[in-house]
Protein backbone atom coordinates (compact mmCIF):
# COMPACT_ATOMS: atom_id res chain seq x y z
CA UNK A 1 0.00 0.00 0.00
CA UNK A 2 2.92 2.75 1.08
CA UNK A 3 6.09 2.15 -0.32
CA UNK A 4 8.97 4.85 0.95
CA UNK A 5 12.37 4.71 -0.28
CA UNK A 6 15.19 7.39 0.85
CA UNK A 7 12.10 9.75 1.04
CA UNK A 8 13.43 12.94 2.17
CA UNK A 9 10.96 16.69 2.78
CA UNK A 10 12.64 19.54 2.97
CA UNK A 11 10.25 23.22 3.18
CA UNK A 12 11.16 26.13 0.82
CA UNK A 13 12.32 27.72 4.10
CA UNK A 14 14.97 25.44 4.50
CA UNK A 15 13.57 23.08 7.20
CA UNK A 16 14.16 19.55 6.84
CA UNK A 17 11.01 17.58 8.19
CA UNK A 18 11.99 14.08 7.35
CA UNK A 19 15.07 12.75 7.15
CA UNK A 20 15.58 9.07 4.52
CA UNK A 21 12.23 7.10 5.43
CA UNK A 22 12.49 3.81 4.29
CA UNK A 23 8.83 2.29 4.87
CA UNK A 24 6.68 -0.30 3.62
CA UNK A 25 2.92 -0.74 4.62
CA UNK A 26 0.77 -3.22 4.15
CA UNK A 27 -2.93 -4.56 3.68
CA UNK A 28 -4.74 -5.09 6.98
CA UNK A 29 -1.63 -3.77 8.90
CA UNK A 30 -2.29 -0.87 11.61
CA UNK A 31 -0.03 1.33 11.81
CA UNK A 32 0.92 3.60 14.74
CA UNK A 33 3.12 6.61 14.47
CA UNK A 34 3.92 8.08 17.39
CA UNK A 35 6.74 10.78 18.60
CA UNK A 36 7.56 14.03 20.16
CA UNK A 37 6.11 17.30 18.54
CA UNK A 38 7.69 18.38 15.52
CA UNK A 39 9.25 14.80 14.93
CA UNK A 40 7.68 14.73 11.78
CA UNK A 41 4.59 13.13 12.34
CA UNK A 42 1.88 14.96 10.61
CA UNK A 43 4.79 15.92 7.65
CA UNK A 44 4.47 12.22 7.04
CA UNK A 45 1.00 11.65 6.54
CA UNK A 46 0.54 15.01 4.18
CA UNK A 47 3.42 12.97 1.67
CA UNK A 48 0.94 10.29 2.14
CA UNK A 49 -2.11 12.16 1.22
CA UNK A 50 -0.22 13.91 -1.73
CA UNK A 51 -0.39 17.27 0.19
CA UNK A 52 3.08 17.59 0.41
CA UNK A 53 6.02 16.39 -2.90
CA UNK A 54 9.22 14.29 -1.60
CA UNK A 55 12.73 16.37 -2.14
CA UNK A 56 14.45 13.18 -2.27
CA UNK A 57 13.47 9.65 -2.62
CA UNK A 58 10.91 7.40 -3.59
CA UNK A 59 7.16 7.29 -2.69
CA UNK A 60 4.27 5.46 -3.88
CA UNK A 61 1.27 5.17 -2.19
CA UNK A 62 -1.89 3.07 -3.46
CA UNK A 63 -0.16 2.08 -6.65
CA UNK A 64 0.79 5.91 -7.36
CA UNK A 65 3.92 7.49 -7.09
CA UNK A 66 3.56 11.14 -5.32
CA UNK A 67 5.84 13.77 -6.84
CA UNK A 68 5.35 17.05 -8.20
CA UNK A 69 4.98 15.82 -12.06
CA UNK A 70 1.98 13.38 -10.84
CA UNK A 71 0.02 16.55 -8.95
CA UNK A 72 -3.31 16.08 -11.57
CA UNK A 73 -3.64 12.31 -10.49
CA UNK A 74 -3.53 13.09 -6.56
CA UNK A 75 -7.29 13.82 -6.45
CA UNK A 76 -7.47 9.56 -7.49
CA UNK A 77 -5.24 8.66 -4.92
CA UNK A 78 -7.11 10.90 -2.40
CA UNK A 79 -10.73 9.25 -3.36
CA UNK A 80 -8.72 6.17 -2.34
CA UNK A 81 -8.43 7.53 1.46
CA UNK A 82 -10.27 8.15 4.28
CA UNK A 83 -8.44 11.00 6.00
CA UNK A 84 -9.22 11.59 9.64
CA UNK A 85 -8.35 15.21 10.76
CA UNK A 86 -6.23 16.48 13.83
CA UNK A 87 -9.15 19.62 13.47
CA UNK A 88 -11.47 17.43 11.66
CA UNK A 89 -12.26 19.76 9.47
CA UNK A 90 -16.27 19.30 9.48
CA UNK A 91 -18.01 21.66 7.27
CA UNK A 92 -20.35 24.32 9.69
CA UNK A 93 -23.35 24.93 9.07
CA UNK A 94 -24.29 21.51 7.70
CA UNK A 95 -25.27 18.54 9.52
CA UNK A 96 -23.90 15.25 11.08
CA UNK A 97 -25.30 13.19 8.08
CA UNK A 98 -24.63 15.67 5.39
CA UNK A 99 -20.65 15.68 6.41
CA UNK A 100 -20.58 12.70 6.27
CA UNK A 101 -22.88 12.55 2.56
CA UNK A 102 -20.38 15.24 1.58
CA UNK A 103 -17.31 12.70 1.50
CA UNK A 104 -18.61 10.78 -0.95
CA UNK A 105 -20.83 12.74 -2.93
CA UNK A 106 -17.81 12.78 -5.42
CA UNK A 107 -17.08 8.78 -5.65
CA UNK A 108 -17.94 6.45 -7.83
CA UNK A 109 -20.90 5.56 -5.13
CA UNK A 110 -24.46 5.35 -6.77
CA UNK A 111 -26.33 8.30 -5.17
CA UNK A 112 -29.02 6.19 -3.64
CA UNK A 113 -26.33 4.22 -1.77
CA UNK A 114 -24.99 7.49 -0.23
CA UNK A 115 -27.19 8.23 2.40
CA UNK A 116 -27.20 4.73 3.30
CA UNK A 117 -23.59 4.59 3.57
CA UNK A 118 -23.70 8.05 5.53
CA UNK A 119 -26.33 6.81 7.76
CA UNK A 120 -24.76 3.45 8.40
CA UNK A 121 -21.25 5.33 9.23
CA UNK A 122 -22.88 6.84 11.61
CA UNK A 123 -24.73 4.55 13.59
CA UNK A 124 -21.23 2.85 13.58
CA UNK A 125 -20.03 5.68 15.36
CA UNK A 126 -22.26 5.91 17.97
CA UNK A 127 -24.49 9.06 16.60
CA UNK A 128 -27.41 7.36 15.58
CA UNK A 129 -29.59 10.15 17.60
CA UNK A 130 -27.22 13.15 16.36
CA UNK A 131 -27.39 12.62 12.58
CA UNK A 132 -29.80 15.31 11.81
CA UNK A 133 -27.51 18.04 14.28
CA UNK A 134 -25.59 20.57 13.23
CA UNK A 135 -22.10 19.91 13.54
CA UNK A 136 -21.34 23.21 15.33
CA UNK A 137 -24.22 21.82 18.38
CA UNK A 138 -21.84 18.62 19.07
CA UNK A 139 -19.34 18.09 21.42
CA UNK A 140 -15.64 17.83 20.63
CA UNK A 141 -15.72 13.99 21.06
CA UNK A 142 -18.73 13.43 18.70
CA UNK A 143 -17.24 15.86 16.52
CA UNK A 144 -14.07 13.20 16.82
CA UNK A 145 -16.95 10.72 15.74
CA UNK A 146 -18.28 12.55 12.80
CA UNK A 147 -14.73 13.07 10.94
CA UNK A 148 -14.15 8.68 11.69
CA UNK A 149 -17.94 8.11 10.16
CA UNK A 150 -17.01 10.45 6.77
CA UNK A 151 -13.48 8.64 6.45
CA UNK A 152 -15.04 5.23 6.94
CA UNK A 153 -18.22 5.47 4.64
CA UNK A 154 -16.36 6.36 1.82
CA UNK A 155 -15.00 2.62 2.25
CA UNK A 156 -11.66 3.68 2.00
CA UNK A 157 -8.59 0.84 1.81
CA UNK A 158 -6.33 3.47 3.92
CA UNK A 159 -7.52 5.20 6.51
CA UNK A 160 -5.26 7.96 8.02
CA UNK A 161 -5.82 9.50 10.92
CA UNK A 162 -3.86 12.42 12.62
CA UNK A 163 -3.73 12.51 16.07
CA UNK A 164 -7.20 11.66 16.61
CA UNK A 165 -6.65 11.03 20.92
CA UNK A 166 -5.22 14.39 21.09
CA UNK A 167 -7.88 17.19 23.74
CA UNK A 168 -9.38 13.34 25.18
CA UNK A 169 -8.90 12.29 28.64
CA UNK A 170 -7.91 8.39 28.57
CA UNK A 171 -11.12 6.94 28.20
CA UNK A 172 -12.68 8.68 25.86
CA UNK A 173 -9.08 8.05 23.98
CA UNK A 174 -9.05 4.92 24.44
CA UNK A 175 -12.56 4.44 22.88
CA UNK A 176 -11.42 6.30 19.95
CA UNK A 177 -8.43 4.55 19.01
CA UNK A 178 -10.94 1.14 19.65
CA UNK A 179 -13.61 2.47 17.06
CA UNK A 180 -10.75 2.93 14.69
CA UNK A 181 -9.30 -0.28 14.61
CA UNK A 182 -12.88 -1.48 14.29
CA UNK A 183 -12.45 -0.30 10.57
CA UNK A 184 -9.55 -2.82 10.05
CA UNK A 185 -9.51 -5.65 7.77
CA UNK A 186 -8.15 -7.76 5.68
CA UNK A 187 -7.76 -5.28 2.54
CA UNK A 188 -7.62 -1.99 4.45
CA UNK A 189 -4.70 -0.39 6.40
CA UNK A 190 -5.05 2.12 9.27
CA UNK A 191 -2.19 4.38 9.87
CA UNK A 192 -2.66 6.50 13.37
CA UNK A 193 -0.47 9.16 14.56
CA UNK A 194 -0.52 9.99 18.26
CA UNK A 195 1.28 11.52 21.01
CA UNK A 196 -0.05 8.97 23.52
CA UNK A 197 2.25 6.28 23.80
CA UNK A 198 0.89 5.25 27.07
CA UNK A 199 -2.25 3.63 25.01
CA UNK A 200 -0.62 1.70 22.42
CA UNK A 201 2.83 0.08 24.58
CA UNK A 202 0.09 -2.64 24.40
CA UNK A 203 -1.14 -3.48 21.29
CA UNK A 204 1.20 -6.33 19.90
CA UNK A 205 -0.73 -7.19 16.38
CA UNK A 206 0.04 -3.44 15.63
CA UNK A 207 3.15 -1.98 13.79
CA UNK A 208 4.65 1.35 15.44
CA UNK A 209 6.99 3.63 14.19
CA UNK A 210 9.17 5.85 16.44
CA UNK A 211 10.07 9.45 14.90
CA UNK A 212 12.55 11.82 16.20
CA UNK A 213 13.60 15.05 14.54
CA UNK A 214 12.63 13.85 10.83
CA UNK A 215 14.28 10.41 11.28
CA UNK A 216 12.40 6.89 11.78
CA UNK A 217 12.64 3.63 13.40
CA UNK A 218 10.27 0.98 13.03
CA UNK A 219 9.83 -0.66 16.53
CA UNK A 220 6.95 -3.53 15.68
CA UNK A 221 5.05 -4.58 12.44
CA UNK A 222 1.79 -5.39 12.71
CA UNK A 223 -0.74 -7.55 9.79
CA UNK A 224 -3.55 -9.51 10.33
CA UNK A 225 -4.08 -12.87 9.91
CA UNK B 1 -20.73 14.57 -15.68
CA UNK B 2 -22.94 11.72 -13.98
CA UNK B 3 -21.45 12.74 -10.28
CA UNK B 4 -22.47 16.30 -11.27
CA UNK B 5 -25.80 15.24 -12.48
CA UNK B 6 -26.47 13.28 -9.23
CA UNK B 7 -25.61 15.80 -6.82
CA UNK B 8 -27.96 19.22 -8.86
CA UNK B 9 -29.67 19.28 -5.66
CA UNK B 10 -26.53 19.41 -3.24
CA UNK B 11 -25.25 22.36 -5.90
CA UNK B 12 -28.40 24.31 -5.47
CA UNK B 13 -28.35 24.18 -1.94
CA UNK B 14 -24.37 25.03 -1.28
CA UNK B 15 -25.23 27.98 -3.93
CA UNK B 16 -28.32 28.87 -1.75
CA UNK B 17 -25.49 28.82 1.43
CA UNK B 18 -22.28 30.53 -0.19
CA UNK B 19 -25.21 33.59 -0.89
CA UNK B 20 -26.76 33.38 2.28
CA UNK B 21 -22.79 33.53 3.64
CA UNK B 22 -22.65 37.34 2.36
CA UNK B 23 -26.00 37.89 1.59
CA UNK B 24 -25.53 41.95 1.78
CA UNK B 25 -22.50 41.66 -0.81
CA UNK B 26 -24.71 39.90 -3.31
CA UNK B 27 -27.71 42.04 -2.68
CA UNK B 28 -25.62 45.25 -3.54
CA UNK B 29 -23.76 43.09 -6.41
CA UNK B 30 -27.19 41.94 -7.89
CA UNK B 31 -28.73 45.75 -7.72
CA UNK B 32 -25.10 46.66 -9.47
CA UNK B 33 -25.91 44.62 -12.25
CA UNK B 34 -29.04 45.91 -12.46
CA UNK B 35 -28.46 49.17 -13.07
CA UNK B 36 -25.73 48.59 -15.44
CA UNK B 37 -27.63 46.56 -17.55
CA UNK B 38 -30.37 48.73 -17.47
CA UNK B 39 -28.44 51.77 -18.51
CA UNK B 40 -27.20 49.02 -20.96
CA UNK B 41 -30.62 48.65 -21.89
CA UNK B 42 -31.56 52.61 -22.52
CA UNK B 43 -28.44 52.76 -24.52
CA UNK B 44 -29.42 49.89 -26.96
CA UNK B 45 -32.96 51.41 -26.94
CA UNK B 46 -31.87 55.15 -27.92
CA UNK B 47 -29.46 53.06 -30.73
CA UNK B 48 -31.96 50.93 -32.38
CA UNK B 49 -34.77 53.91 -32.27
CA UNK B 50 -31.98 56.54 -33.87
CA UNK B 51 -31.23 53.84 -36.57
CA UNK B 52 -34.93 53.24 -37.17
CA UNK B 53 -35.62 56.43 -37.19
CA UNK B 54 -32.35 57.29 -39.74
CA UNK B 55 -33.42 54.65 -41.83
CA UNK B 56 -37.59 56.07 -42.17
CA UNK B 57 -35.66 59.72 -42.58
CA UNK B 58 -33.59 57.94 -45.31
CA UNK B 59 -36.33 56.42 -47.07
CA UNK B 60 -38.42 59.56 -47.19
CA UNK B 61 -35.52 61.51 -48.20
CA UNK B 62 -36.86 63.75 -51.36
CA UNK B 63 -35.38 66.40 -53.61
CA UNK B 64 -37.29 69.24 -54.88
CA UNK B 65 -36.45 70.44 -58.74
CA UNK B 66 -37.35 73.65 -59.96
CA UNK B 67 -37.53 74.79 -63.30
CA UNK B 68 -38.03 77.49 -65.59
CA UNK B 69 -41.44 79.09 -66.17
CA UNK B 70 -40.88 79.17 -69.81
CA UNK B 71 -41.18 75.11 -69.36
CA UNK B 72 -44.50 74.39 -71.18
CA UNK B 73 -46.21 71.09 -69.23
CA UNK B 74 -45.16 69.11 -72.07
CA UNK B 75 -41.59 70.19 -70.73
CA UNK B 76 -42.51 69.68 -67.38
CA UNK B 77 -43.71 66.01 -67.99
CA UNK B 78 -40.34 65.28 -70.20
CA UNK B 79 -38.59 66.57 -67.33
CA UNK B 80 -40.29 64.24 -64.81
CA UNK B 81 -39.71 61.26 -67.12
CA UNK B 82 -35.72 62.53 -67.44
CA UNK B 83 -34.98 62.83 -64.00
CA UNK B 84 -36.94 58.97 -63.41
CA UNK B 85 -34.13 57.82 -65.52
CA UNK B 86 -31.43 58.91 -63.26
CA UNK B 87 -29.77 56.12 -61.16
CA UNK B 88 -30.51 56.25 -57.25
CA UNK B 89 -34.10 58.51 -58.14
CA UNK B 90 -37.01 55.79 -57.30
CA UNK B 91 -39.98 58.47 -57.69
CA UNK B 92 -40.33 61.59 -59.32
CA UNK B 93 -43.75 64.08 -59.68
CA UNK B 94 -45.22 67.18 -60.67
CA UNK B 95 -46.06 69.27 -57.84
CA UNK B 96 -48.37 71.82 -59.67
CA UNK B 97 -48.90 75.64 -57.99
CA UNK B 98 -52.04 74.62 -56.32
CA UNK B 99 -51.26 71.66 -55.00
CA UNK B 100 -48.06 73.46 -53.52
CA UNK B 101 -50.24 76.66 -52.04
CA UNK B 102 -52.29 73.49 -50.55
CA UNK B 103 -49.46 72.16 -48.92
CA UNK B 104 -48.28 75.26 -47.13
CA UNK B 105 -51.56 75.64 -46.01
CA UNK B 106 -51.39 72.61 -44.23
CA UNK B 107 -48.08 73.19 -42.97
CA UNK B 108 -49.14 76.99 -41.68
CA UNK B 109 -52.11 75.73 -40.00
CA UNK B 110 -53.79 78.05 -37.98
CA UNK B 111 -51.97 80.82 -39.77
CA UNK B 112 -52.59 79.43 -43.20
CA UNK B 113 -55.05 82.55 -42.91
CA UNK B 114 -52.02 84.96 -43.83
CA UNK B 115 -51.90 83.33 -47.65
CA UNK B 116 -55.41 85.18 -47.87
CA UNK B 117 -53.45 88.76 -47.88
CA UNK B 118 -51.55 87.71 -51.16
CA UNK B 119 -52.73 88.98 -54.38
CA UNK B 120 -51.72 85.46 -56.42
CA UNK B 121 -50.63 81.88 -56.03
CA UNK B 122 -46.61 82.79 -54.70
CA UNK B 123 -45.91 78.98 -55.37
CA UNK B 124 -44.55 77.73 -58.33
CA UNK B 125 -45.04 74.07 -59.79
CA UNK B 126 -42.21 72.20 -59.14
CA UNK B 127 -40.59 68.31 -59.17
CA UNK B 128 -40.80 65.99 -56.67
CA UNK B 129 -38.04 63.14 -56.47
CA UNK B 130 -37.64 60.34 -53.77
CA UNK B 131 -34.03 59.34 -53.52
CA UNK B 132 -31.37 56.84 -52.49
CA UNK B 133 -29.75 58.81 -49.54
CA UNK B 134 -26.37 57.81 -50.54
CA UNK B 135 -26.35 58.42 -54.08
CA UNK B 136 -27.44 62.40 -53.53
CA UNK B 137 -24.50 63.55 -54.94
CA UNK B 138 -24.23 62.02 -58.41
CA UNK B 139 -27.81 62.56 -58.58
CA UNK B 140 -26.86 66.31 -58.31
CA UNK B 141 -24.45 66.43 -60.61
CA UNK B 142 -26.47 64.85 -63.41
CA UNK B 143 -29.60 66.93 -62.68
CA UNK B 144 -27.19 69.69 -63.29
CA UNK B 145 -26.28 68.03 -66.90
CA UNK B 146 -30.44 68.70 -67.52
CA UNK B 147 -31.37 71.82 -69.29
CA UNK B 148 -34.34 73.68 -68.11
CA UNK B 149 -33.61 72.92 -64.43
CA UNK B 150 -33.36 76.38 -62.19
CA UNK B 151 -32.16 75.33 -58.61
CA UNK B 152 -32.35 72.00 -56.63
CA UNK B 153 -33.53 72.14 -53.16
CA UNK B 154 -32.35 69.43 -51.20
CA UNK B 155 -32.45 68.42 -47.19
CA UNK B 156 -29.12 67.18 -47.13
CA UNK B 157 -27.45 69.19 -44.24
CA UNK B 158 -30.54 67.97 -42.05
CA UNK B 159 -29.63 63.92 -43.51
CA UNK B 160 -25.82 64.42 -42.86
CA UNK B 161 -26.97 65.98 -39.50
CA UNK B 162 -29.22 63.03 -38.17
CA UNK B 163 -26.59 60.68 -39.53
CA UNK B 164 -23.71 62.44 -37.27
CA UNK B 165 -26.12 62.03 -34.10
CA UNK B 166 -26.43 58.26 -34.94
CA UNK B 167 -22.98 57.83 -35.50
CA UNK B 168 -22.48 59.20 -31.85
CA UNK B 169 -25.12 57.17 -31.01
CA UNK B 170 -23.89 54.09 -31.83
CA UNK B 171 -19.91 55.23 -30.45
CA UNK B 172 -21.59 55.61 -27.10
CA UNK B 173 -23.42 52.49 -27.54
CA UNK B 174 -19.86 50.84 -28.29
CA UNK B 175 -18.44 52.27 -25.06
CA UNK B 176 -21.12 51.65 -22.67
CA UNK B 177 -21.53 48.10 -23.96
CA UNK B 178 -17.70 48.06 -23.16
CA UNK B 179 -17.83 49.47 -19.87
CA UNK B 180 -20.41 47.53 -18.74
CA UNK B 181 -18.78 44.45 -20.03
CA UNK B 182 -16.26 44.88 -18.04
CA UNK B 183 -17.46 46.37 -14.85
CA UNK B 184 -20.23 42.83 -14.87
CA UNK B 185 -16.99 40.94 -15.43
CA UNK B 186 -14.92 42.83 -12.10
CA UNK B 187 -18.24 42.60 -10.19
CA UNK B 188 -18.87 38.58 -10.67
CA UNK B 189 -15.36 38.04 -11.01
CA UNK B 190 -14.55 40.00 -7.33
CA UNK B 191 -17.69 38.19 -5.47
CA UNK B 192 -16.90 34.82 -6.42
CA UNK B 193 -13.15 35.57 -4.91
CA UNK B 194 -15.36 36.66 -2.11
CA UNK B 195 -17.09 33.59 -1.93
CA UNK B 196 -13.91 31.47 -2.34
CA UNK B 197 -11.97 33.13 0.48
CA UNK B 198 -14.97 32.75 2.59
CA UNK B 199 -15.57 29.23 1.94
CA UNK B 200 -11.44 28.37 1.92
CA UNK B 201 -11.51 25.97 4.54
CA UNK B 202 -14.46 24.08 3.23
CA UNK B 203 -12.60 24.21 -0.16
CA UNK B 204 -9.34 22.68 1.43
CA UNK B 205 -11.02 20.01 3.10
CA UNK B 206 -12.82 19.21 -0.58
CA UNK B 207 -9.66 19.14 -2.28
CA UNK B 208 -8.14 17.23 0.92
CA UNK B 209 -10.21 14.27 0.41
CA UNK B 210 -10.01 14.44 -3.52
CA UNK B 211 -13.16 16.15 -4.71
CA UNK B 212 -12.62 17.19 -8.26
CA UNK B 213 -12.06 21.08 -9.21
CA UNK B 214 -15.61 21.13 -11.11
CA UNK B 215 -17.35 19.81 -8.08
CA UNK B 216 -15.60 22.59 -5.81
CA UNK B 217 -16.64 25.01 -8.28
CA UNK B 218 -19.81 24.45 -9.02
CA UNK B 219 -21.78 26.24 -6.66
CA UNK B 220 -19.75 29.01 -6.99
CA UNK B 221 -19.98 28.95 -11.03
CA UNK B 222 -24.47 29.00 -9.97
CA UNK B 223 -23.48 32.03 -7.50
CA UNK B 224 -22.12 34.00 -10.24
CA UNK B 225 -24.33 33.16 -12.92
CA UNK B 226 -27.72 33.49 -10.32
CA UNK B 227 -26.37 36.82 -9.85
CA UNK B 228 -26.35 38.04 -13.85
CA UNK B 229 -29.17 36.97 -14.55
CA UNK B 230 -31.08 38.09 -11.72
CA UNK B 231 -29.51 41.63 -12.60
CA UNK B 232 -30.79 40.91 -16.51
CA UNK B 233 -34.28 39.87 -15.28
CA UNK B 234 -34.35 43.09 -12.99
CA UNK B 235 -33.18 45.75 -16.04
CA UNK B 236 -35.34 44.22 -18.10
CA UNK B 237 -37.94 44.89 -16.38
CA UNK B 238 -37.17 48.06 -15.42
CA UNK B 239 -36.10 49.17 -18.96
CA UNK B 240 -39.83 47.81 -20.46
CA UNK B 241 -41.59 49.39 -18.12
CA UNK B 242 -39.75 52.86 -18.69
CA UNK B 243 -39.80 52.65 -22.91
CA UNK B 244 -43.65 51.99 -21.93
CA UNK B 245 -43.58 55.46 -20.28
CA UNK B 246 -41.06 57.37 -22.51
CA UNK B 247 -43.45 55.99 -25.15
CA UNK B 248 -46.37 57.32 -23.71
CA UNK B 249 -45.01 60.76 -23.12
CA UNK B 250 -43.58 60.86 -26.60
CA UNK B 251 -47.05 60.01 -28.02
CA UNK B 252 -48.04 63.46 -28.38
CA UNK B 253 -45.34 65.97 -28.76
CA UNK B 254 -43.01 63.85 -31.11
CA UNK B 255 -45.67 61.91 -32.60
CA UNK B 256 -44.15 62.71 -35.88
CA UNK B 257 -40.74 60.31 -35.43
CA UNK B 258 -41.43 56.66 -36.89
CA UNK B 259 -40.82 55.15 -33.41
CA UNK B 260 -40.31 51.26 -33.98
CA UNK B 261 -43.68 49.25 -32.26
CA UNK B 262 -43.01 49.10 -28.08
CA UNK B 263 -43.47 45.20 -28.20
CA UNK B 264 -40.69 44.27 -30.86
CA UNK B 265 -38.61 46.95 -29.22
CA UNK B 266 -39.14 45.76 -25.76
CA UNK B 267 -39.32 41.81 -26.79
CA UNK B 268 -35.74 41.91 -28.82
CA UNK B 269 -34.27 43.96 -26.16
CA UNK B 270 -35.09 41.64 -22.96
CA UNK B 271 -33.43 38.78 -25.40
CA UNK B 272 -31.12 40.94 -26.17
CA UNK B 273 -29.95 41.78 -22.21
CA UNK B 274 -30.63 38.43 -21.02
CA UNK B 275 -28.05 36.81 -23.65
CA UNK B 276 -25.72 39.49 -22.59
CA UNK B 277 -25.87 39.28 -18.66
CA UNK B 278 -25.44 35.44 -19.47
CA UNK B 279 -22.63 35.63 -21.32
CA UNK B 280 -21.18 38.51 -19.19
CA UNK B 281 -21.52 36.15 -16.16
CA UNK B 282 -20.02 33.12 -17.57
CA UNK B 283 -16.53 35.23 -18.30
CA UNK B 284 -17.03 36.90 -15.00
CA UNK B 285 -17.14 33.56 -13.41
CA UNK B 286 -14.04 32.03 -15.16
CA UNK B 287 -12.16 34.93 -14.20
CA UNK B 288 -13.37 34.49 -10.78
CA UNK B 289 -12.45 30.63 -10.52
CA UNK B 290 -9.06 31.34 -12.51
CA UNK B 291 -8.00 34.30 -10.24
CA UNK B 292 -9.05 32.49 -7.36
CA UNK B 293 -7.24 29.27 -8.09
CA UNK B 294 -3.89 31.36 -8.71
Amino acid sequence: MIEAKGVCLEYPDGTRALKNIELSVKPGELVYITGPSGSGKTSLLKLFMGAEYPTAGSLRVLGQHICRGQASRIGNLRRMIGPVFQDFRLIKGRTALENVMLGMRFLDIPSGCIRENAGNALKKVGLEQKMLSLVEHLSWGECQRVAIARAVAREPVLIIADEPTGNLDKNNALNILELLKSFRDTNRAIIITTHATHLIESEKDAGLILMDNGTMSRERVGVLG
Amino acid sequence: MKNILFNTGYFIKETKTIIRMNLLSNILSFLSIGLIFFILAMMISGWWISNQVVLAIQEEAEISIYFSDDLDAAGADRLVKEIKNIEGVYEARLISEEEAYSRMEKILGKEAHVLEYLDENPFSSFIEAKIQIEDIGLILKKLDLIAGIEHVRDNREVLERILGISQTIKMLGYLIITAAGISTTVIISHIIRTGIYDCREQINTLRLMGAPEAFISIPFMLEGLLLTLGGGVLSSALAAYTLKYLYTKAAGPIAFIPFPPLEALASNLVMLIMLLSAALGAVGVLFGLSSARS
